[in-house]
Parts: structure tokens; C-alpha cells; sequence
């Protein structure tokens, strides 16, 4: 019985974890390369609408992601035009587009998508994205460590002066890791809505913010980030499964495991999980 | 590889950085080039590095003509670079830093590229923990580094820009070792410096610039300190005799007076000096021997790890800036826009800056605005500043007039310390008149003055005194050498 | 450098044309969509009221978005703090009745507010973490917790859904005009109140000068003798009470108790107003006006067939086009 259990939030731990890796990924591509990046939210928002409607009206999985990430690639380029050519504030951009997409997401849907419809529509197996995240993590830790174009990633975000002392070009970096950003971030998009069947407003609760939490306290590297989106993967699991059972003798409400992963951010901000390493780019021009 | 420049010539806007400028480099040996601060050593390298295209001249290398349109052109024939603020980025390994844009291929294998890099590392007699952060390299250690990464790139000329200027004595030495052991080997190597007794040691020539124009090159062995002091700073310009003025008691004391540098060794060492009331003390030095650390000390935005800093007998040093601006800490920073003004203020507005809390520009809790206002039209009165209106913002004023607003505003009102930091920045020779005028006129009321700057000249003309800073010690010449050019000068680089 | 170059005409065309395109896609029109938005929300007695209903927290919660923003600080969190004040004014003046209740609950709810700010505000000033991810983590905890608190301990049980109970009628903020259809609450009088202070006390106090000073330039305020990390300390605090604030008189005024789900969003729209005053808080009203026009219009256009995410589009279209021009980074060593 017991081993059931187990291998059932096993797979909820990986369900729900899956898409905060790859959002986590897509926000150390774009924040080691020097970008704040808080619009994982709405970018993901966007392609899981639009892998609904493109799925719906194409009836080709296949064609949905696709559209889903260039939706979502797309938006990572106005953060990057917006930030670079146009020197906006890199919070600004990112709220703006997380404004735009939600606005937009909900506009859309209503207008174009129907409930009973998606129904009908195809969408790729949840499986494959178990393994687009697994895959990503361990490109992206050999892409660091291992490669040419990795290493100018993290020398950018680093320092983008000395970079350019030594031959880098930053702005094109830039605009490069943003767009792994958005493919990523499609991808994670993608699996949110192929995983629930259909969109509802919203359907992303927050899971962008979280992601960038987990990168937070994995100090912005890919496999310590994985770790931290599976613990928070483990906890959203938790409360599905323990939902209404005792803990330590008290009942604990489905909030309280639905706050654990923000208050275990915050707890990382203040310092007291050690110290935070951002890049020390972040944000320079 | 033989290095010739003739002819360089470059200005920026109205300044003559570089005036037909002359040096030639022979390979198999280490070349010296010196000046003061702004003579144009750092431009004319830039200019052979590929960074800055000259006006006019021309640059041969090895014999040939050529032109180079980017650093990378230079980097291509074999010209190698390592400027005074490394470009190490200390949140990469060793081995990052070493390879970043020089990598051997799109995939990385850190083996080969490790061995490589331990076999050059082998060449020089140096070892590195290849895969460790760059941050614990030690200053020395990061000069290291800066040479490998010029061997990894091939270069066969070498220019290195005040490459000791972060370096104890011993680890000087020893970087001259390694660079003789490249020239023997036979590589060109030239070395920007203001530092004399490298010179003499261990360079083959010496090339003099000063005010952009190459005024001499000879070989080591037919100079000597003191003629090379001499050609750096030019012959005594006639200065003014002004009379000793009347100087009261102490009122500024350091003793031994100690900061912390962000590299964590200790950028101020000991200092000790006294400033009496009435009286203007310049200090000399090149850039980067502690003048801004010991000015953060004095304004009271860094913590003294050492020592103390008293002021008409109270302690400051556990005092922030507001108690020592009401004190009457005045001050004129060296860039204005990170320390001193908000550009998008008014004249007005910035009129009140760093006097916020005290009378007249407030009563209680309460801003005064008409006193802002005169305050604002008095300040820009004083040096003629030219500006469309106090209402318009501080951004709207040139360069030349920010400076003469800053500067004005330190000396408004009855200031006790004036600390100034090249305070006639981009000031013409009237504005800079003016301002020492002023400095002098606060003075005999009783203020003291501490200026920092960096062309000597302009000190010796307008203080009553001037110590040297070099390494973050202060150092007061012999009594009877206080306005001797030589003396100072030998002070300023370690001569002495 | 602050002239439009051909890029930020470009911007705007664009942003013209996803909004027109956006439209399209629903079916409508345009131009009938604009002409209901208008009327919807400036149509006649009914709309206004809707939209000033609308206007009021925006006012409030604008101001609160403003100081921080002045400081240097990005408020993201004005919704966390707005809504702990909202359930603290709920259950204050539950517990005190008439005006008595209502005073005390407005006090309660700043109270709330700054304390719910004070992480955020602590970890920036003292250990330099940023405050945008701290205050968005302090938002999703407040939700929680509200969410929790009133389908808990604070329920009124004789509800179907989560909610406290009704506040009786002397426990409420009055209407400053009600000839209906017609209302305009006190709280928007309060509010405009509350940006007239602010802008005197940002020209006219030494504490306003230092506030200001340390968020348009950090390192020359430290040197001019200004407290740095207490400023900013201190308007994070400030802000959180103000935004609390607003949220008290969501409850006091409107709706007269407090429920699960209970913010929609006015943190983002705050956000807006804030950035669309142009550097004045008196250019809030005007900014948060426009805000209520979109949020009220569009709820209106509803019925035509547009969904209410288009105020979410224009919100984040609005932001770009204006930051585009006013919130540009500063380049290190502009002179």
C-alpha cells in the first residue's frame, strides 16, 4: 500500500515539477546573461493559449508547440528589445509583458477558445516533456560548463565591461539566451496545458514566480535549480495527496503547503539559506 | 617584432591628447614609457592596441605598414594588452579567464585546454589552480594570469599598462623577471609606467611623454632618476611668490589613519597628517594610490580600520556624514554625477544637497525654498556659471559649468573643511584661478583645505604645501622641499 | 536624448496595432468597441459612478506604489498589503461598531500594511536582496492567508461562500454625493486628500528631500549625509500602510466585508498609476482616472463581446509606451 503511495507522488512531484524546471531554465538562460527576467509568468501564460487554440483549430499537436513557443520566443524578444534598444527598465518590461499576456490570454481564450471543444483537440503526451525537462538541465549544465557559447553567456552576465574588454559582444548575447528563454518557457507552457486538457484563465497560478524562486535558491546553476523545483514539486504534490490528513498532530490547511514555497524564498532573501549568488551583471546596461 | 610609431597625433574635442608623437620598440627587450597623468601613455597605447584610431601617423610592425580597424586587427598581429584594471572577471576559474574569447573551438575540453594552459603557465614558472574562481587570485597573482593570457594568444608585443601599479615590491620584482625572461625569449615589451626605479632596473629605454608631445627617448644606461624627474615634470614654471599666510592651530588630524581597499589589502597605510587652520595642503600622487579611499575615510562613508580622524579636537571617526557636514565638512567629489549632484534636479534642488538639515535651508523639519533659491542664484553667481535658469535641471549645465556650480556650492557659507577632489576639473585657466582665489579667501577665515590632484603644477601653485601619496602612505617632503618640484615629484614615484 | 527618435514612433504604431488586431479577433469592430468603452464608462450617471467606484483603491494604492517607486523601490507587493488590509479592516470594525470602528480599522489596516512591507523593506535595505521577487513572494503568502482565515477562523458561517460577515451600516465610510444612480465615496476625497499631502510633503519637508534623494541617486545622498538604508526601510513601510489603507476602504466603502479571492489584481494596476504619473503625485488622479476608465469600459464592453482582458492589454501597452520614454535606464556617465 504504502509503496503505491509513494510511487504516486513520486509521479506528482515530477508532474508538477517538470514545467517549473524548464520556466526555472528559461530564466537562468536570461538572467545569466545579465537580464532580469520576472515575465516567465506571462510567457508561459501565453503559449499554454496558444498551444489550446492553435491545437484546437489545427488538430496537430505538433504544430500547437510550435506555435506555443514562438508565441512565447516572441515575447521574450520584446523584453529584449524593450530592455536593450529602448533601455526600459528590465522590471517595467517584465511586468508589462506579464500585464499584456494575462490581459491578452483572457481576451483570447474567451473570444476563441470553447470548453468542450478542447475536448477534441490533441495534445502531446505529458511523458515527452518529463523528458524535454530532463534533457534540458543536462544540456544546459554542459552547455555552461563545456562549451564556447556558454562561457561568453556567463562572462556577459557577469560583466558585461571586461566582456567587451575582451571581444564579447553582450547585446547579442542577450538577445540570444532570450530567445532560449522563450523556447523553454514555451515548452513549459505547453506542458501545463496538455497536462490539465484544457486552458482556463490564468491556469499558470503563479508557477513563473515560483520558478524564479527555485532559481534563487539554487543559486542560479541548473542542477541545484532542478533540486529546488523538485522540492517545490514535492510540496504542491503533498498537498494534493495529504490534503486533509494530520501533520505533526494539527490539521494543516491546503494553504499552507500552497505559501511553503514563497515563504522558503523569502526565507532564502534574507540570507539565512546561505548566501545568495546572483550575477554579478545582473541588470547592467 | 619591431614596433614603430611616427607622427601620432589625437585630440579629444579641444585637447591635444597626442602631439605628433614618436616611439620605437625594439624586440628582445623591455621599453619604458613615462609621464604624469594626462601626459598621453594610455591613449598612445590604445592607439598601438588598435582601440584608437590616430588623426594622423603611422604604425609599422615588424617593418610593415598597418592599419588597424578594431582591437581585434591589433590582436591579430600579435599585439597584446593588459591594462591597468585587469579585465579578469573574478566569478570565472582561472581557466575562463584565460581561454574568454580566445577559445581553442566551439566545444571546450578542459583537459587539452588545461594542459595547454599549464604548460604555458610551466614556461613562466608559475603554477594556477586552474579550476578555482578568479576572485582568489591575489593582485599579483591576477598579473599573472593577464601575461598567460597574452601567451595563449600568441602575442609577440606586449604592452602593459602600469602593470605594478597594484603590486608590493617583491611581487614587482618579480613580474619584471618573467617579463625579462618574454624579451630574452624574444618578445617586445613595453611597459607604461611612472614609477622611476622600475625604469632604471630592470627597462633597456625610456621614452618621456609630457602634455602629449614625446619629449625624449633615451637608453637607461645614459640616465638617471633625477633627469628623468626632471623631463617628467618640466622645468620650474615661475610661479607666484605668495605670502605665508597666517596659520592658526591644527584642526585636521590623521593619525595613522588606515582603510581597507576592496581587493582587502590596505589601499591607506598609516597616514598621518596635520592641516592647520588658514591653510591649503595639496596632495600629490597618480591615480590609484589610495587618494579616494582616504577621501571616503575623511566624508565618512567608509569605516577606518585603523587610526582616527580628529577635527577641532572631536573624534570623527565614529561620526557619519551628516554630523560632519554639520560640522562644516564641505565637499567637491571627483565625479560629480555619482557623488555630488542629481542630474535631474534643479539647480535649486541640488542647490541644498549635503545641507538639507541645516539652517537656512531648513527650519526644523521644514524646507526653506527662498533660501534655496538665493542659495542657488548666489552659487551660480559666484564663478559665472552659465546656465538657462535654477529652475532647469542640473543636466541641462555643460561639463565645465556643472563643476563651477559644485565647486561654488562647497565653498557657500562659512565652510571649516574643505576637502577637494580635482576641483578644477575641465576648468579653464580663469576658472581654476578663481577657484584656488576662493579656496584661499575661505581659508583666511579660518578653513582648512585638503585638495587632491593630479597635475602636480596646478598644486604648486596655488598650496602652501603639498605631500605626496604613494602606496597609501603619506609623505611630507624634507623641511625647505615643501614647494620643490623635484622633491615631490621623486615623492609622487617612489624615488626618492 | 529625450527627443522621440523613429523608434518610439514605431513602438506606438505597433501598439496600436496589436490593440486593433486583439479586438479584431473577438468579432467586434474597432470602432464600436472604443465608442462602448467610452460609453460604458463615461456614459451617463450609472457608468461614472462604476468608474469612480473603480477609481478610489487606484488612487490609494497608486500613492502607495508612488513613494516606493520615489525611494528606488519597485512595490510590486501593493495587492499583499492592500489585502491584509483589507481583512484587518474587515475584522475591526466587526469588533467595533459606528464610526469608532471605522477609524480604528483605516488605522489597523496601515498598521497591517507596513508591517506586511516590513520583510521586503528589511531584506533591500540590509542585505541588498531585491525587493520585486520579496514582495511578490509576501503577495502569494497574503493570498494564502486571507484565503485560509476566511474560510476558517473568520467565517461567517452562515454564508455558502467564504466570507466575513456583513459589517452593519454605521460601520461603513460614507458617500460624499449619493443621488442615485449615482455615488462617489468619501475614500476618493480621502485619497485625493492623501496625494495633495503627499506632494507637500515631498517639496516641502526635509524628509521628502531625502526620500527623493535617495532613490534619484543613492551614492550622492549617502555623501550629502542621508540615512540611506533607514529611508528605504522607512517608505516600504510607508508604502505598505498606504496600500493597506486602500484596501481598508475597499471594505469600509464597498463592500462591506472581506472574501476569499477578494483582490483583482489593483496591485498590477497600481503598479500603472504609479508609473503613468509622470514624477508628480498629483499626475496620479489624472493616471488613476484613466485606469478606471479602462477597468470600468471594459467591463462594460463585456457585453459587446470583448473579454476583459483587453484592460489588460491596453495596462501593459500603456506601460511600455510611456516608460519607454520617461523610465529610461540611466546610462552610467551620461553628463
Amino acid at each position: 500500500m504504502a509503496t503505491v503511495e509513494i510511487g504516486l507522488l513520486v509521479a506528482s512531484t515530477v508532474t508538477l515539477g517538470a514545467p517549473l524546471i524548464l520556466a526555472a531554465l528559461g530564466g537562468l538562460t536570461s538572467e545569466r546573461a545579465g537580464v532580469m527576467n520576472i515575465a516567465l509568468e506571462g510567457t508561459m501564460l501565453a503559449s499554454s493559449c496558444t498551444v489550446a487554440i492553435i491545437g484546437l483549430k489545427s488538430q496537430n499537436p505538433w504544430i500547437a508547440l510550435s506555435a506555443g513557443i514562438a508565441v512565447s520566443v516572441c515575447l521574450m524578444m520584446l523584453h529584449a528589445v524593450l530592455t536593450q534598444a529602448f533601455s526600459i527598465d528590465q522590471i517595467i518590461s517584465g511586468m508589462a509583458i506579464n500585464a499584456l499576456s494575462i490581459g491578452g490570454t483572457g481576451l483570447l481564450s474567451k473570444a476563441l477558445l470553447n470548453d468542450t471543444d478542447l475536448a477534441r483537440s490533441p495534445f502531446l503526451s505529458v511523458t515527452l516533456y518529463w523528458w524535454a525537462a530532463v534533457v534540458a538541465v543536462g544540456w544546459l549544465a554542459f552547455y555552461l560548463k563545456r562549451t564556447k557559447g556558454g562561457l561568453h553567456l556567463l562572462a556577459v552576465g557577469n560583466d558585461p565591461d571586461k566582456s567587451r574588454q575582451m571581444g564579447l559582444e553582450p547585446v547579442k548575447v542577450r538577445y540570444l539566451a532570450l530567445m532560449a528563454t522563450g523556447l523553454l518557457c514555451g515548452v513549459a507552457g505547453a506542458l501545463i496545458v496538455s497536462n490539465s486538457g484544457n486552458f482556463s484563465e490564468n491556469m499558470t497560478a503563479g508557477r513563473g514566480y515560483i520558478a524564479l524562486a527555485a532559481l534563487i535558491i539554487g543559486g542560479w546553476r541548473p542542477i541545484p535549480t532542478l533540486v529546488a523545483c523538485l522540492v517545490f514539486g514535492l510540496i504542491q504534490a503533498s498537498q494534493l495527496h495529504f490534503q486533509g490528513t494530520q501533520l505533526a498532530g494539527a490539521n494543516v490547511p491546503p494553504e499552507f503547503w500552497n505559501a511553503l514555497p514563497y515563504l522558503v524564498t523569502l526565507i532564502a532573501l534574507a540570507g539565512l539559506l546561505g548566501k545568495s549568488r546572483a550575477p554579478a551583471g545582473l541588470g547592467k546596461p | 617584432m619591431d614596433v614603430k610609431l611616427a607622427g601620432i597625433t589625437q585630440s579629444f574635442g579641444k585637447v591635444r591628447a597626442l602631439d605628433s608623437v614618436c616611439f620605437t620598440a625594439t624586440s628582445g627587450a623591455i621599453h619604458a614609457i613615462v609621464g604624469e597623468n594626462g601626459a598621453g601613455k594610455t591613449t598612445l597605447m590604445r592607439v598601438l592596441y588598435g582601440a584608437q584610431k590616430p588623426e594622423s601617423g603611422s604604425i609599422e610592425i615588424a617593418g610593415r605598414v598597418v592599419h588597424f580597424r578594431n582591437s581585434k586587427d591589433a590582436i591579430s598581429s600579435g599585439i597584446g594588452m593588459v591594462s591597468q584594471h585587469y579585465s579578469i572577471i573574478p566569478e570565472l576559474t582561472c581557466l575562463q579567464n584565460l581561454m574568454l574569447g580566445a577559445e581553442p573551438g566551439w566545444f571546450v575540453n578542459p583537459s587539452v585546454a588545461e594542459k595547454r594552459a599549464f604548460d604555458l603557465a610551466a614556461q613562466m614558472g608559475y603554477a594556477f589552480e586552474w579550476n578555482s574562481l578568479a576572485e582568489t587570485l591575489s593582485p599579483a597573482g591576477k598579473q599573472k594570469l593577464e601575461i598567460l593570457k597574452l601567451l595563449w594568444r600568441e602575442a609577440r608585443v606586449m604592452i602593459l599598462d602600469e602593470p605594478t601599479a597594484m603590486l608590493s615590491p617583491g611581487d614587482s620584482d618579480a613580474l619584471f623577471e618573467s617579463l625579462r625572461k618574454l624579451a630574452t625569449d624574444g618578445a617586445t615589451i613595453i611597459v607604461v609606467t611612472h614609477r622611476l626605479p622600475e625604469v632604471i632596473d630592470h627597462c633597456k629605454t625610456v621614452t618621456v611623454l609630457r602634455g602629449g608631445k614625446s619629449i625624449d627617448s633615451k637608453l637607461v644606461t645614459e640616465t638617471d632618476s633625477n633627469q628623468l624627474a626632471e623631463l617628467i615634470v618640466g622645468h620650474a614654471v615661475e610661479t607666484t611668490s605668495n605670502s605665508k599666510p597666517d596659520i592658526g592651530p591644527v584642526r585636521l588630524q590623521l593619525q595613522s589613519l588606515t582603510v581597507r581597499g576592496y581587493r582587502g589589502d590596505d589601499a591607506l597605510d598609516n597616514a598621518n597628517l596635520e592641516i592647520h587652520s588658514g591653510e591649503i595642503v595639496g596632495l600629490a600622487g597618480v591615480d590609484g594610490n589610495g587618494q579616494r579611499e582616504l577621501f571616503q575615510a575623511l566624508v565618512g562613508r567608509t569605516k577606518a580600520r585603523k587610526g582616527k580622524i580628529l577635527f577641532d579636537g572631536i573624534e570623527w571617526s565614529s561620526l557619519g556624514p551628516r554630523q560632519r557636514i554639520a560640522c562644516g565638512l564641505r565637499l567637491i567629489p571627483e565625479d560629480r554625477h555619482a557623488e555630488g549632484v542629481v542630474d535631474d534636479w534643479s539647480l535649486i534642488e541640488n542647490a541644498a544637497l549635503g545641507l538639507q538639515r541645516l539652517k537656512p535651508f531648513a527650519s526644523g523639519s521644514w524646507v526653506n525654498v527662498e533660501a534655496r533659491r538665493d542659495a542657488a542664484l548666489r552659487i551660480a553667481d559666484r564663478f559665472q556659471t552659465k546656465h538657462g535658469g535654477i529652475r532647469h535641471p542640473m543636466r541641462s549645465l555643460s561639463g565645465g559649468n556643472q563643476q563651477r556650480f559644485v565647486v561654488a556650492r562647497a565653498l557657500d557659507g562659512d565652510p571649516s573643511l574643505i576637502l577637494a577632489f580635482q576641483p578644477t576639473r575641465g576648468l579653464d585657466i580663469d576658472g581654476t584661478a578663481q577657484v584656488y582665489a576662493a579656496l584661499r579667501a575661505a581659508c583666511l577665515k579660518g578653513a582648512s583645505a585638503f585638495v587632491v590632484c593630479f597635475d602636480l603644477d596646478e598644486l604648486l601653485a596655488n598650496c602652501d604645501r603639498v605631500v605626496a601619496i604613494s602606496h597609501g602612505k603619506i609623505q611630507s617632503p624634507r623641511p625647505g622641499e615643501e614647494r620643490d618640484r623635484q622633491a615631490i615629484g621623486r615623492l609622487m614615484v617612489g624615488a626618492a | 536624448m529625450n527627443g522621440l527618435s523613429w523608434k518610439h514612433i514605431a513602438l506606438v504604431l505597433g501598439a496600436f496595432a496589436v490593440v486593433v488586431l486583439a479586438i479584431q479577433t473577438t468579432g467586434v469592430a474597432p470602432a464600436t468597441a472604443a465608442k462602448s468603452l467610452l460609453e460604458g464608462s463615461m456614459g451617463g450617471p450609472a457608468a461614472w459612478r462604476q468608474t469612480l467606484r473603480e477609481m478610489t483603491p487606484l488612487v490609494m494604492a497608486g500613492l502607495a506604489v508612488f513613494i516606493a517607486l520615489r525611494a528606488g523601490l519597485f512595490n510590486i507587493g501593493a495587492d499583499g498589503q492592500l489585502v491584509m488590509g483589507s481583512i484587518t479592516a474587515a475584522v475591526v470594525a466587526q469588533s467595533i461598531p459606528g464610526v469608532g470602528g471605522v477609524i480604528l480599522g483605516s488605522l489597523a489596516a496601515m498598521l497591517a500594511g507596513a508591517l506586511w512591507a516590513f520583510p521586503a523593506g528589511w531584506i533591500k535595505a540590509y542585505r541588498g536582496g531585491h525587493e520585486v521577487i520579496s514582495t511578490i513572494m509576501l503577495n502569494n503568502v497574503a493570498g494564502f492567508l486571507t484565503t485560509w482565515m476566511v474560510a476558517g477562523p473568520l467565517r461567517d458561517v452562515k454564508q455558502q461562500s467564504p466570507t466575513t460577515r456583513l459589517l452593519p451600516p454605521g460601520s461603513s465610510l460614507p458617500n460624499l454625493i449619493d443621488s442615485p444612480p449615482f455615488k462617489v465615496s468619501t475614500a476618493l476625497l480621502f485619497g485625493v486628500v492623501g496625494v495633495v499631502c503627499l506632494a507637500f510633503w515631498l517639496k516641502k519637508t526635509v524628509a521628502g528631500y531625502e526620500l527623493s534623494a535617495t532613490g534619484a541617486n543613492p551614492i550622492a545622498a549617502e555623501t550629502a549625509g542621508v540615512n540611506v538604508k533607514a529611508v528605504t526601510l522607512k517608505a516600504m513601510m510607508a508604502s505598505g500602510a498606504l496600500a493597506g489603507l486602500a484596501g481598508a476602504f475597499i471594505v469600509l466603502a464597498f463592500e462591506h466585508r472581506f472574501y476569499a479571492n477578494f483582490s483583482s489584481g489593483y496591485g498590477f494596476d497600481a503598479l500603472g498609476v504609479a508609473l503613468l504619473s509622470g514624477g508628480s503625485p498629483l499626475g496620479l488622479v489624472p493616471a488613476a482616472f484613466l485606469f478606471a476608465v479602462i477597468s470600468s469600459g471594459t467591463s462594460a464592453l463585456q457585453l459587446t463581446g470583448v473579454p476583459k482582458g483587453l484592460s489588460g492589454i491596453l495596462l501593459g501597452i500603456l506601460i511600455i509606451v510611456f516608460a519607454s520614454i520617461k523610465y529610461r535606464r540611466s546610462k552610467l556617465g551620461d553628463s
